[in-house]
């Protein structure tokens, strides 16, 4: 009876979690290195009767488009960009952790760490620390980061790191990913871009499309419960004046 | 719904990216002024189906989970410490920078504060000092009968006394350098103190390796590009825009629901 109530109900919540998720993109169309996010639908059926499903609307999964972002010119010695697959690895207490936002600095033992202090991490998996009295720093396309303290050879190489699977990682908020796969080197072609940083790769025109889309559809559905709860108005009134 | 309170977030990372921009603008005939820059980060996620969860009997996992972020927050607002341009003022006590390094000022609290602005002038003791009355560190004194002053790029003073011909030395301007310069904190007065996000402070002659060179007068004008600050601004206000159509939108989709009967 109440059936189509309930399948116009599951596509309102699920247009709601769809709107989060655009709002989060559109709010983070200035963050570096983030990745728009996207909510799959699926259809779930319900069997009713014997004979009869219905078919209801589930948000099963949210993807993200890992396509790279554009690159924005800083000329920081210590902005970091990937072109290409990868990820640069920071330490936590919880692990490592791995982001594309290359907003790197130091700290006050001289060692390389991201924005919220967290080191990162070298092809051996320690903190890079720049010798003292360094007042020039470069950093090659493999990662290799050299010091006019020492310019003989490098002081390290940072780790670069690609995955199988990009879809199965995790945000954590701050630009960060976790993923439970084992991390591998990176493709030969990922090069690190000295004085750049990557912006987040949010099409702010396809989020605003989006926008009115749902918003529509979201109108469209009150329609539809509206003219369900006539219909069961109207069946109430003709039953109840023949019996 | 969460979409307002995202929204929301949206918006103050907005105002504050206009802010800085105004501040650059605002600065951007400022000596020695850098220009800064707002970085802003995701906020947390909420797991509304965690990834690798059970989905079946026979042990499927959920691949990729729903995780709605929160919104957005500002990470830092960093300084770009590109050089600015060098324009000539034929003034004997105006000194640039042409590469790496700070001038090292000596404030009245004893701290060494830094700049590129280099705009210096004569204290009535001879001293070479900022524009405030600071004293350039080491500090430099110019004797009364001086004639002419002649700094060198590797940042010789030397002096040309009245009745002499060969010019004498007064001293030698040093640089500080950093390995992080974007980490310096700015105190107002166009000057730099250093952090531990900067390191710490080595100084070297101007011309030797890691430091520039120091040209005579000329003048280190601010590093805004007033065009890119336009833009800049230009995009900050239609990101603060299509924030606020989140807003308005979730309020449609919110006055919907209230029209449910």
């Amino acid at each position: 009876m109440e059936n189509s109530i309930y399948i116009s109900l599951s596509r309102m919540m699920s247009l709601r979690n769809k709107m989060d998720a655009v709002a989060n993109n559109v709010a983070n169309s200035g963050s570096t290195g983030f990745k728009q996010q996207r909510v799959l639908f699926s259809e779930v059926l319900r069997k009713t009767s014997m004979t009869e499903k219905v078919s209801l609307v589930h948000d099963r999964a949210m993807v993200r488009d890992m396509s790279e972002g554009p690159l924005s010119a800083t000329t920081n010695p210590l902005d970091l960009a990937l072109r290409g697959k990868g990820f640069f690895v920071v330490d936590t207490l919880n692990g490592p952790h791995y982001t594309r936002a290359g907003r790197f600095q130091l700290n006050a033992t001289n060692q390389i760490v991201d924005d919220d202090g967290l080191p990162v991490l070298d092809r051996g998996n320690r903190p890079i620390t720049l010798p003292g009295g360094t007042t020039d720093i470069r950093i090659a396309a493999d990662g290799s980061v050299f010091s006019n303290a020492s310019p003989a050879a490098p002081v390290g190489q940072i780790n670069v790191v690609s995955f199988n699977n990009e879809q199965q990682m995790k945000e954590t908020g701050g630009g960060l990913f976790i993923t439970d796969e084992k991390p591998q080197a990176a493709p030969k072609d990922t090069r690190v871009i000295q004085g750049s940083i990557e912006e987040s790769n949010v099409k702010p025109v396809v989020e605003i499309t989006n926008m009115i889309d749902i918003l529509r559809q979201y109108q469209g559905i009150q329609k539809v419960i509206d003219a369900e709860h006539d219909r069961q108005k109207t069946m109430i009134q003709k039953l109840g004046r023949t019996a | 719904m969460r979409s307002l309170a995202i929204g929301a977030t949206g918006m103050q990372a907005q105002q504050l990216n206009v802010e800085v921009i105004s501040n650059n603008l605002a600065n951007s005939s400022t000596n020695g002024f850098k220009r800064q820059r707002a970085a802003f980060q995701d906020l947390l996620y909420q797991n509304m189906r965690r990834i690798g969860s059970t989905s079946s009997d026979a042990g499927t996992i959920v691949p990729s989970g729903i995780q709605i972020g929160a919104g957005v927050r500002t990470a830092s607002v960093y300084r770009v410490m590109e050089q600015g341009n060098l324009t000539v003022t034929d003034n004997k006590l105006d000194l640039a920078i042409n590469g790496n390094g700070f001038f090292q000022i000596l404030l009245p609290s004893g701290e060494t504060a830094y700049t590129r602005d280099g705009a210096f002038q004569l204290s009535p003791a001879g001293e070479v000092v900022t524009a405030n009355g600071y004293k350039l560190a080491p500090n430099i004194t110019i004797q009364a009968n001086a004639q002419d002053i002649t700094v060198s790029p590797t940042g010789q003073v030397q002096v040309k006394l009245a009745g002499t011909t060969t010019p004498s030395t007064a001293g030698t301007i040093s640089l500080a350098g950093f390995p992080n310069d974007a980490g310096l904190e700015a105190v107002g007065d166009n000057l730099f103190l250093a952090t531990p996000a900067s390191g710490s402070a080595t100084s070297g002659n101007p011309g030797s390796n890691g430091y520039g060179s120091m040209v005579q007068g000329s003048l280190e004008t601010s590093n805004v590009n007033v065009v890119q600050e336009i833009t800049a601004l230009i995009s900050a206000q239609r990101a603060y825009e299509m924030n606020s159509r989140v807003i308005k939108t979730t309020d449609e989709m919110m006055q919907t629901v209230g029209q449910l009967r």
